[in-house]
Parts: structure tokens; C-alpha cells; sequence
């Protein structure tokens, strides 16, 4: 027998609140890894602070002119430029959405170098055909498409010059993510393509994309690009691709706040209930701290104990919540990806339940065990 | 010139006064008690409730403290001692003996009197070793895998028994040992305890309610309003 042998015991003693004190930890770190997953797929997993977007200051849902586009590639602070048209096109089933990009080819890949892998000749084959399409991996997969198989997307908000919303396409290549976190489910055409076809709004993009030069921080292109456009009629907002991509979710729901609430709420709930149940199991067993003392068990090896009881039912709580929500997000990454490209337990979100667990198994866990190590062992040995 | 060993002097309590404060109330429980228990001494003490028997088993066992006075043990003086050092001086040497038998009750009767033994240096062969042969000492050698629910109640008292002698400890402390169990079980008790001071040398303080327990005793102590009013030797055990 060992220390640890003896906790373990401790912990299997009354089996069904062990279980019960574990499930609800449990359920506590599912809800919040899959609600953190959810909120870190809905605001764009893939974004970085490197890439910055300019949109409209009256709101990313205003257009900007594509003739901004020169006026920004002249600045120095930028190094690379490209654009976008977005719309949400539907193929077969209206309930079958996928999102769209309109760009030009070469500038979006350079854009997004290192986070798409656009295969051998995918760029080239688009820029030499006209209905291209780039169709991301993911929806590939989930429709069985094929390159060179001719396709139709149905745009709800898009209709063409003949008055029309059907959108014909061959597909001219199939990229993927640079990693299993990074969202492909969307397409790409060319944007000449899609905003000569269109009846409306030509001529004008959703936003640019910019990569700043060499040596020159997000700061100073922001400040260049938006000062070029100032008191103009476009006004410009620079922001980096991660403010761009909160600010756009945020139009819908303050999805941080809900998921903070959600959280919340479950962890204060188990927080109590954990926090009741190891203070009576402990004060359970009063009468056997008094008898470890009397054998010489010193208070701060008794407290050490409790606390690591508390932090073995944490432990396993966190590693069952953690896995189900891993699983989870297999199960639910199919039907969710439209809304949510990428439902992914991250690193950071891991550490993160990590680290709850530590803070709230010396919280639950912490006044039992300054109690059992306190205790007189007169008083203890009297059931106090 | 040679140096002779000291003889150890037991267990000495001097001028000791122990009070509690019951809500406004100061009760007190010793007032300037002496006491001398020589090593190898058997001591049974008897005494109404309340008369301080618990307490004064618990002062000498480092449990609580004396508001004034002097406790020695051995060639340790108790009242100089911090917590830590208390809890230390007591895991090696003193063995305590609880009425209610006081067992981990998800440990099995070796884990149980293991348990003292995971605060000393020997590894767990070393620990295995000692606790089989505290076992078969108590006759419980083939009950080692035992949870105490499993055992009767002169069983149980067996193992506390075991588990107070897992560290050889100089001083076995016995607060009522046979006060949960019949006759039978209790005259077997107290005939291991008896042998345990006679063959094995070991100092035995045990507090009693029970008149034929102090026939195993070598003297016996009567403690009323925190004195002793009378101490006499036993014939069973002297003889």
C-alpha cells in the first residue's frame, strides 16, 4: 500500500457519489469544451492577426468599389492585396448551403499561403478557365464531387444578367487545409467571372485582403490604408483578420457572452454541488483524520491527502468531459459544418479546462482539507 | 572511566494542570498531578466518566497538552515539543489502542496495520514482512485480506492491537480496549496485553471501566476530580 493507494481507496469507498461527483464534473468541462470548440469554429478557427481585412466603415455588410484596389496596392506598407465578393450559394436542396468566395486566383492564394494547399496547377487552371471552381475538401467529400465534374449552384441572393440564380461551374480543382483545424468547407470562382455574370452591385467586393510588407506592423498598415480612404466615400475599417472575423459574428450574437453565461452557470452549479459533497464526505470521516493523527500522519500530509482526492475526481471528471466532447465534435462536425466550419477541441482550449480543474479542485477541495489538517485530534477523535 | 546507560525513566508526569473552558464555565481536570509509570510498567486506570481517564491517556500519548507541568517520556519532554515533532515522537513511539477499534474501513486488516508503517523508512517487502509477523502475533495471520466488517469484534480489537505494535513502539496506550466486547473476547485482549508487557517488554497504560480488567495489569490507578485517590497492585499479574 502507498499514499496513492490509500486516496484511491478513500475515493471508492462510497462508489456511487464518486461516480456521481465525477459525471457531474464531467458534464460541467463537456458543456464548456464543446461550447468553447463551438465558439472558437463560429469565429473563424482559421484567422490570424497577421492578415489584416478592410471593409466598409459603415459596415462589413456594405460593399466596397474594386477600384479601391490599386489605391491600396500603391501604399508601401502593403505588400499583397486581393479581394473577395462572398455569397451563400445552395446546390440541390435549398437547405444545402455552402459559402462561395468570388476572388482573383493568384492574390488570394498568396494571401492565404500556408493555410490552404491548392495543389499542383489548381491557381493556373482556374485562371484559364472562366467557370471554375475551386471546390474545398470537405465538400467535396460530402457531395462526391470530382475535378471536371460540371456542377450548378443555386445563389438565393446572387441573380445573373439573365435574371436567373443558376450559376453553372466546372470544377477545376480540389484544395484542402493546411490542417485538420482548418475550415473547408466553401468555394472559390473567379471573380471576373462571377461579377460580369451578375445583375447587381458590379464592381464592388466584400472587402480586401492585405499582408503587410516587410518590417511594417498591422498598426502602421491600418493607419495607411485607412487614412487613404478617410472622408472619402468609401471609408475604409482595417482590422486584422481575428477582429474582423469577431465583429462579423458578433452582428449575429454575442456568441462569447452566451457561452460564458452557459458556462458559468454550469460551472457555479458544480462547483457547489462538488464543493458540498467533499465537504461532508470529509467531515465523514472526521473520526479517521483523528486516527490518522494519532498514528502521526501530520496535518499537511492529511490536507495534501483531501486535496488530492479532490484533484484525482477533477482529473478524471476533466478527462471524461473532455473526451465526450471531443467525440462530440466528430459526431456533430458533419451537420454543424455549414454553421460551424471547424468543431475542434484546440490546444488552447484544452490547457484552458486544464487549468479550471486545478483552480476548482483546490477551491472545492481546499476548505475540507485546511479543516482536516486544523482539526485537534481530541476534537477529531470525538467525531467533531 | 565508563559511561553506565541511563536507565529510561517511563513516563513522568509532573505538576501538571489541565482545565476546559465549557461556555463561561473553567472546568478543571488535573490540578498539580504527579504521576511516575516505570518502563515496563502495565497500569490500568480506573475512574468514573468524566474523572480525566481519556485525558490523561491522550497527554501522555502527545495528543493534548497540559496547560502547565512537565511530561516526559522516555528521555523526551513532550511539552517542549512543536506538532510536527510530536506527530513524529508518536509514530515511532507510542501504540494506541481505541475502544471502538478505530479501523479504515475500506482498508483490509494488513492494510490497516500497514498504514502506521508508510511514515517509517522500510519498503514494501520490509513493510509486508513486519505486518504478517504483527498478524500471526495477534493470531489473525490467516485474516490478512479482511476488510473489518468482515471480522468480530475481538478480531478487530486484534488488529488495532497489530496495527499499534506495526512500529514497535516503547508504549502501548489502551483507552478502554475491552470496553465493546464480551467477556470471552475481552479476557483474550487483555491476556495479549499482558503478555505483550511481560514477554515483550512494552509499557502499557490502559484506561478501564472494567474491574477484572485490572486483574492483568501490574497496578492499578483510581483517578477522582482530577487525583488519584488510591493505587494497588494486582495479584493475577504480579504473581
Amino acid at each position: 500500500m502507498n499514499t496513492f493507494k490509500l486516496i484511491r481507496l478513500n475515493m471508492a469507498r462510497k462508489r456511487i457519489r464518486s461516480v456521481l461527483l465525477v459525471l457531474s464534473i464531467a458534464i460541467a468541462f463537456f458543456i464548456y469544451a464543446l461550447l468553447a470548440s463551438f465558439e472558437h469554429g463560429f469565429k473563424g478557427a482559421d484567422s490570424t492577426s497577421e492578415r489584416l481585412v478592410v471593409s466598409a466603415k459603415a459596415g462589413a455588410a456594405q460593399l466596397l468599389p474594386i477600384s479601391s484596389l490599386d489605391r491600396i496596392a500603391q501604399l508601401p506598407e502593403v505588400a499583397t492585396v486581393t479581394y473577395r465578393s462572398n455569397f451563400r450559394a445552395t446546390f440541390n436542396d435549398p437547405k444545402n448551403f455552402m459559402g462561395a468566395n468570388a476572388v482573383d486566383p493568384s492574390s488570394y492564394a498568396a494571401y492565404f499561403e500556408g493555410q490552404y494547399n491548392f495543389g499542383e496547377g489548381q491557381i493556373a487552371a482556374l485562371e484559364t478557365q472562366r467557370d471554375g471552381l475551386l471546390v474545398g475538401a470537405a465538400i467535396a467529400a460530402r457531395e462526391g464531387w470530382k475535378v471536371g465534374d460540371r456542377i450548378v449552384l443555386n445563389s438565393p441572393f446572387e441573380r445573373k444578367l439573365d435574371g436567373t440564380r443558376n450559376w453553372q461551374f466546372q470544377i477545376a480543382g480540389i484544395f484542402e487545409g493546411t490542417g485538420p483545424a482548418i475550415d473547408t468547407n466553401f468555394v472559390i470562382m473567379r471573380y471576373d467571372y462571377f461579377n460580369l455574370g451578375r445583375q447587381n452591385n458590379q464592381d464592388t467586393v466584400a472587402n480586401f485582403g492585405i499582408l503587410p510588407a516587410s518590417g511594417v506592423s498591422a498598426d502602421q498598415v491600418i493607419a495607411a490604408v485607412d487614412a487613404r480612404f478617410a472622408n472619402s466615400a468609401h471609408e475604409t475599417q482595417t482590422r486584422t483578420e481575428n477582429d474582423f472575423m469577431k465583429a462579423f459574428v458578433e452582428q449575429f450574437a454575442d456568441v462569447t457572452t452566451i457561452v460564458q453565461l452557459v458556462v458559468g452557470a454550469a460551472f457555479v452549479t458544480i462547483l457547489m454541488i462538488v464543493a458540498n459533497t467533499m465537504f461532508f464526505a470529509i467531515r465523514e470521516r472526521t473520526l479517521e483524520i483523528g486516527v490518522l493523527k494519532v498514528l502521526g500522519f501530520s496535518g499537511g500530509y492529511i490536507m495534501r491527502a483531501v486535496l488530492a482526492e479532490t484533484l484525482w475526481i477533477f482529473a478524471i471528471g476533466v478527462t471524461l468531459g473532455m473526451g465526450a466532447a471531443y467525440g462530440a465534435g466528430i459526431v456533430l462536425s458533419g451537420p454543424l459544418s455549414t454553421i460551424v466550419p471547424s468543431l475542434t477541441l484546440t490546444p488552447s482550449i484544452i490547457v484552458n479546462a486544464t487549468l479550471l480543474a486545478l483552480v476548482f479542485s483546490l477551491l472545492t477541495g481546499g476548505l475540507p482539507a485546511i479543516n482536516a489538517m486544523r482539526i485537534p485530534t481530541t476534537a477529531a477523535l470525538k467525531g467533531a | 572511566m565508563t559511561i553506565q546507560p541511563q536507565e529510561n525513566p517511563g513516563v513522568r508526569l509532573q505538576g501538571v494542570n489541565k482545565g476546559y473552558r465549557i461556555g463561561n464555565e473553567q472546568v478543571t481536570i488535573f490540578d498539580d498531578l504527579d504521576l511516575t509509570i516505570p518502563e515496563g510498567d502495565f497500569v490500568a486506570v480506573m475512574g468514573p466518566s468524566g474523572s480525566g481517564k481519556s485525558t490523561l491517556l491522550n497527554m501522555i500519548g502527545g495528543i493534548d497538552r497540559p496547560d502547565s507541568g512537565q511530561i516526559t517520556c522516555g528521555f523526551s519532554k513532550l511539552n517542549t515539543m512543536s506538532e510536527g515533532a510530536m506527530g513524529r515522537w508518536r509514530a515511532s513511539n507510542v501504540g494506541y489502542v481505541f475502544q471502538f477499534y478505530n479501523l479504515m474501513p475500506m482498508l483490509s486488516a494488513a492494510q490497516n496495520v500497514e498504514l502506521p508503517l508508510l511514515l517509517t523508512k522500510l519498503n514494501a517487502r520490509q513493510r509486508k514482512e513486519r505486518v504478517e509477523t504483527v498478524l500471526k502475533l495477534v493470531g489473525l495471520g490467516n485474516r490478512a485480506k479482511h476488510l473489518p466488517s468482515e471480522l468480530s469484534g475481538g478480531q478487530m480489537q486484534r488488529v488495532g492491537i497489530a496495527r499499534a505494535l506495526a512500529v514497535d513502539p516503547k508504549i502501548l496506550l489502551c483507552d478502554e480496549p475491552t470496553g465493546d466486547l464480551d467477556r470471552k473476547s475481552a479476557d483474550e485482549i487483555l491476556e495479549m496485553l499482558r503478555v505483550l508487557n511481560k514477554e515483550f517488554g512494552k509499557t502499557i497504560v490502559m484506561v478501564t471501566h472494567d474491574d477484572s480488567a485490572c486483574r492483568f495489569a501490574k497496578r492499578t490507578l483510581r483517578l477522582d476530580k482530577g487525583k488519584f485517590v488510591e493505587s494497588a497492585p494486582i495479584t493475577a499479574q504480579a504473581a
